[in-house]
């Protein structure tokens, strides 16, 4: 309760990251049926509305960690498509000088500490973060995002517990899309309601639509603000769905095509979004694909962008590995 | 601190209202009276070796004693214990002879693990009791594989763990609950929560009301009970244990109980905690409780309690001595056990460190 907005510019920036997000994706799976993207491909199409009602509530200076799913977020957080795209490519542009590729684009000016090929391997560094931002008093906040799957990892239990007991200022939030890879919640957990875990720590849980930005907005923002109060963490559990497989290329012989397009047609976020402003008269039908066509030309660009650079030289083979660089 | 809790007795040894003793006949309440004063007798004498600089290492437990004996005394002997490192009295249970735990204690030639393990790391599979596990939580997973291979294999053999408080925030917790409640393991997860992760008290451990409670977080069912009363712990298990061999899957347990002593011999509690803290877990002390209610009933008396700390004191005496008569294993052992047919360069290394007379020296504990 309490929390204001989103104003009308916000929305409409909402709106319009959910689009980046989107035809960001599209446009890197295509990429990677044409050979282009260098290594395995996990996208966030049908889950934009958690990173970017999430998202919408932080500054550059808060923090966030990511998942192998983690485009989604660093769009959500502000870093630029274009030295994305270059590090799907592999190219030197690339925000890891094409080093790293899709699970490890980190953007530390925008606070987007990384994406990450380990399930759980973000609770760590937010909790940590969480801890420097207590300890230095600078009134930051530490999301962590994280799926279903990686609730049932050590490092869920013992960063929560320590986050509950230290009163950090982190949110941990749970993108529960249902499935861990290939696997259906229900076969690996009792508790398919992960919010509800939050009473084995004390702490605050909240559970809300995934698939509706205004839903997560308000649920963020109550988080969000008590975790700034200094009052600890909540455990915020989205739900929500991935319409895609697991990486770019999964047969999803575990779900059916029924569900998926259920999902996909009756609860995509951006349409409901968009939805919902042409109700309330916050934008036509012509301004919304006038959004849309302004992002895809943007991800056109970082496409141009990406493809005319080059890729890194053997001397960064050695580069940022050691402080001393090796003879 | 203390909360809600099953209990049947009172401090004072009275039997709560309405509370229920189970059945247990008589023989079997001496025994377990006899055991828990063992159990305490044992640590005394050890803890006093170790500051004799005689033993090097040793983890008492009094104040825990009805918690650890009362759980273990509702298995069978063919379920297994699975210890952290503070069930000494789970193991008298099992039938664990004194003259083996002193022996693994002194790391000598009767030692069943041959001296190779730390002290107070005492095994014994024959009895289904699993090494003590040093790092905190570890035994978990393995008491959800024991359980879990007992189901696999038709039984119906269940596997008790022992955990502490500071354990209950450790990933291996986490993992091994979840698991045990989506497969239904033959589990009893007993968390003894004596209030201190060495020197961690409880309220810096956890942000959560009580341990029980983080039952919730894996679909179980979680109980809290009275760890200084040996009849509620005993009654709470056996209903856990009757529940896993039936299939119906695992229970956790929190005990509330108190470590009165210092975690290790190598702890000082005085440095972080108030002597203060420490006297009401006097008058709640898990033996005396014991005693005030077979005294009330008329099993008890002075003479008894004299008889039977002389018999106690002679026996930890006799098996002492047989320990320290024994000397430490032959050297050759130090080969054993790696390779099932040692490799020529351990044999050439085996005679060039001993030969056949030392062998026969060392054997005999010179």
């Amino acid at each position: 309760m309490g929390i204001k907005g989103p104003t009308t510019e916000q929305l409409l920036d909402m709106y319009a990251a959910m689009w980046r997000i989107r035809l960001f994706e599209e446009q890197a799976e295509y990429q990677s049926g044409q050979g282009k993207v260098l290594g395995a491909l996990h996208t966030y199409i049908g889950q934009e509305a958690v990173g970017v009602g999430i998202c919408a509530h932080l500054t550059d200076a808060d923090y966030i960690t990511s998942t192998h799913r983690g485009h989604g977020h660093c769009i959500s957080k502000g870093a630029d498509v274009r030295r994305m795209m270059a590090e799907l490519f592999g190219r030197v542009t690339g925000y890891c000088k094409g080093k790293g590729g899709s699970m490890h684009i980190a953007d530390f000016a925008v606070g987007m500490l990384g994406a990450n090929g380990i399930v759980a391997g973000g609770f760590g560094l937010a909790t940590g973060a969480g801890l420097a931002a207590q300890v230095r008093e600078s009134g930051q906040v530490a999301v962590c995002f994280f799926g279903d799957g990686a609730v049932n990892r050590g490092p869920f239990h013992e960063n929560i517990n320590l986050g509950a007991v230290w009163r950090l200022p982190v949110v941990y939030v749970c993108e529960n899309n249902q499935y861990a890879q290939w696997t259906p919640q229900e076969e690996i957990t009792l508790v398919t309601d992960v919010a509800s875990m939050s009473s084995a720590y004390g702490i605050p849980g909240a559970q809300v639509d995934g698939m509706d930005v205004l839903s997560v907005y308000q649920a963020a923002g109550e988080a969000v603000d008590r975790a700034r109060r200094g009052e600890g963490p909540t455990l915020l559990e989205c739900k929500t769905y991935r319409f895609h497989g697991h990486n770019f290329g999964d047969p999803q012989q575990y779900r059916t095509k029924e569900e998926i397009s259920d999902w996909s047609g009756q609860h995509d976020p951006i349409q409901g979004l968009g939805d919902h402003l042409q109700r309330e008269g916050v934008l036509t039908a012509e301004e919304a694909e006038s959004i849309r066509n302004s992002v895809q030309e943007e991800i056109a660009g970082a496409v141009r962008f990406a493809d005319e650079s080059p890729y890194p030289g053997p001397e960064e083979l050695t580069r940022d590995v050691f402080s001393t660089p090796v003879a | 601190m203390l909360g809600t809790m099953y209990s049947i007795l009172s401090p004072g040894g009275n039997v709560q209202s309405g509370a229920r003793i189970p059945s247990l006949a008589l023989d079997q309440q001496l025994h377990l009276y006899r055991l828990m004063c063992l159990n305490r007798r044992v640590d005394d004498q050890m803890i006093r070796l170790q500051r004799q600089g005689r033993l090097g290492f040793y983890v008492g437990s009094q104040g825990e004693e009805a918690a650890i004996i009362g759980s273990a005394f509702a298995l069978e002997p063919r379920d297994w214990v699975v210890p952290c490192y503070r069930e000494l009295g789970a193991a008298l249970v099992k039938g664990f002879p004194l003259i083996d735990l002193f022996s693994q204690f002194f790391g000598n030639s009767r030692d069943l693990t041959k001296g190779r393990q730390m002290p107070n790391h005492y095994a014994n599979h024959d009895l289904r009791v699993t090494s003590i596990s040093s790092p905190v939580g570890s035994q978990i997973p393995h008491a959800i594989g024991l359980a879990l291979g007992a189901r696999l294999a038709g039984n119906d053999d269940v596997a008790l763990v022992y955990f502490g408080d500071g354990a209950t925030s450790q990933g291996d917790f986490h993992v091994a609950t979840n698991f045990a409640g989506v497969f239904k393991t033959p589990t009893i997860l007993f968390c003894r929560n004596n209030q201190w992760a060495i020197s961690v008290p409880v309220e810096s451990q956890t942000a959560s009301r009580n341990m029980a409670v983080k039952a919730t977080a894996y679909g179980i069912e979680g109980v809290r009970v009275d760890g200084n009363d040996i009849f509620a712990v005993y009654d709470v298990t056996s209903k856990a244990v009757a529940k896993a061999r039936r299939g119906e899957g695992p229970t956790l347990i929190e005990a509330v109980t108190y470590r009165r002593g210092g975690h290790s011999t190598s702890d000082d509690p005085n440095s972080y905690r108030d002597d203060a803290e420490v006297e009401p877990w006097i008058e709640r002390d898990p033996i005396l409780r014991f005693r005030l209610y077979l005294t009330r009933q008329g099993h008890w008396d002075d003479d008894k309690e004299q008889a039977l700390e002389d018999e106690v004191r002679a026996t930890i005496r006799n098996s002492l001595d047989e320990a320290f008569r024994s000397g430490p294993p032959s050297l050759d052992t130090v080969f054993e056990d790696v390779y099932d047919e040692m490799p020529w360069h351990l044999r050439e290394q085996m005679e060039s460190v001993c030969t056949p007379e030392e062998f026969q020296t060392v054997e005999q504990g010179t």
